[in-house]
């Protein structure tokens, strides 16, 4: 299915999860926090939500910052 | 004035008065080994969209290894709202209650918004953060963001990263002043006698980034600056001598070889 991952076209070949996603992209599911079409995906939620073809997903970590 | 032994944010104590960005490190063995050495207890971090193309690039991993306390910062955003979304995230992700309100949508001087920051300030109290709001020395706002919950007030030295160190001397004088909250001089700090002089003046703690990141040699600056934390906050316990107008001798200045 086509999603759009961080602003750039992603072709995701699982199942619409989002442990697949981050495997895909090599992202540790606790490092990371997860937007679904403008909405925050709390950490207990994320194994009931299924990715769909046109889905807007914004991944965010960490970095340096004072 | 407070002289407490312990810095106290949100009914939170830390023994370190030093607070510490994880900004512009060369790497992230540097940085572990200056918080260390820094003794830093309550860190800065931000948030930012993961880069696919540099999955091993982990902050949070090395960090979690610290007995450190987060402040995730809202860095990157322009207005209170985006401020709001960006803090809650940094929560899911760092599970700290803390979040450094930073909203500064001019790059080129990166002054803190009073307006948006003061509204994000007010709805992330109400939403159960420990807020540390980054602002414009301005004792008025100090007040009104102290009124509204915030854990401490954070007024900047002078701009992010120009290590101008206290330009806002005299205005971080009435904010100390009128201030019941602690207040945390925040940017613009370059020398550790700058935040020696910033905790003498009744600073609760400093926060620094860029003076130890960009230092030659990062982790002996942090220790340099933990000892000028120190020595400051004791020196204001300890009461500084009233200035005079005139000499004031401290030896006999009678005569004695006539």
């Amino acid at each position: 299915m086509n999603i759009t991952v961080n602003g750039s076209q992603h072709v995701h070949q699982g199942n619409g999860s989002l442990a697949e996603l981050l495997k895909e992209l090599n992202a540790r599911p606790d490092l990371v926090a997860i937007v679904v079409n403008g909405r925050m995906v709390l950490k207990s939620e994320r194994v009931s939500v299924r990715l769909r073809d046109g889905d807007q997903v914004e991944i965010l970590t960490f970095i340096g910052g004072g | 004035m407070k002289t407490e032994s312990k810095l106290t944010l949100g009914g939170v104590e830390f023994e370190s008065r030093l607070l510490m960005g994880t900004g512009k490190f060369a790497s992230s063995e540097t940085m572990t080994r200056a918080i260390e050495a820094a003794g830093a207890q309550l860190v800065t971090v931000a948030l930012r969209r993961f880069n696919p193309g540099q999955p091993s690039d982990d902050l949070l991993g090395p960090l979690r290894n610290l007995k450190i306390t987060l402040a995730p910062n809202t860095s990157g955003a322009r207005n209170a709202d985006e401020a709001v979304r960006a803090a809650m995230l940094c929560r899911e992700l760092s599970g700290s209650r803390f979040v450094k309100v930073e909203i500064h949508p001019n790059p080129h001087h990166l002054m803190p918004d009073p307006i948006e920051t003061y509204a994000a300030s007010k709805t992330l109290v109400k939403e159960g953060f420990i807020v540390l709001p980054y602002m414009p020395a301005d004792p008025v706002l100090a007040k009104r963001l102290e009124d509204v919950g915030c854990a401490a007030v954070m007024p900047l030295g002078s701009a992010i990263g120009t290590g101008h160190g206290l330009a806002t001397a005299e205005m971080l004088r009435l904010i100390i002043e009128g201030s019941s909250v602690p207040v945390i001089v925040d940017a613009g700090l370059r020398a550790p006698s700058e935040a020696a002089a910033a905790m003498e003046m009744g600073c609760g703690a400093v926060l620094v980034n860029s003076a130890i990141a960009a230092a030659r040699d990062p982790v002996a600056m942090a220790a340099a600056f933990a000892a000028a934390v120190k020595a400051g906050y004791a020196a204001r316990g300890a009461g500084l001598m009233s200035r005079s107008a005139e000499a004031v001798a401290t030896s006999p200045l009678t005569s004695f070889l006539t």
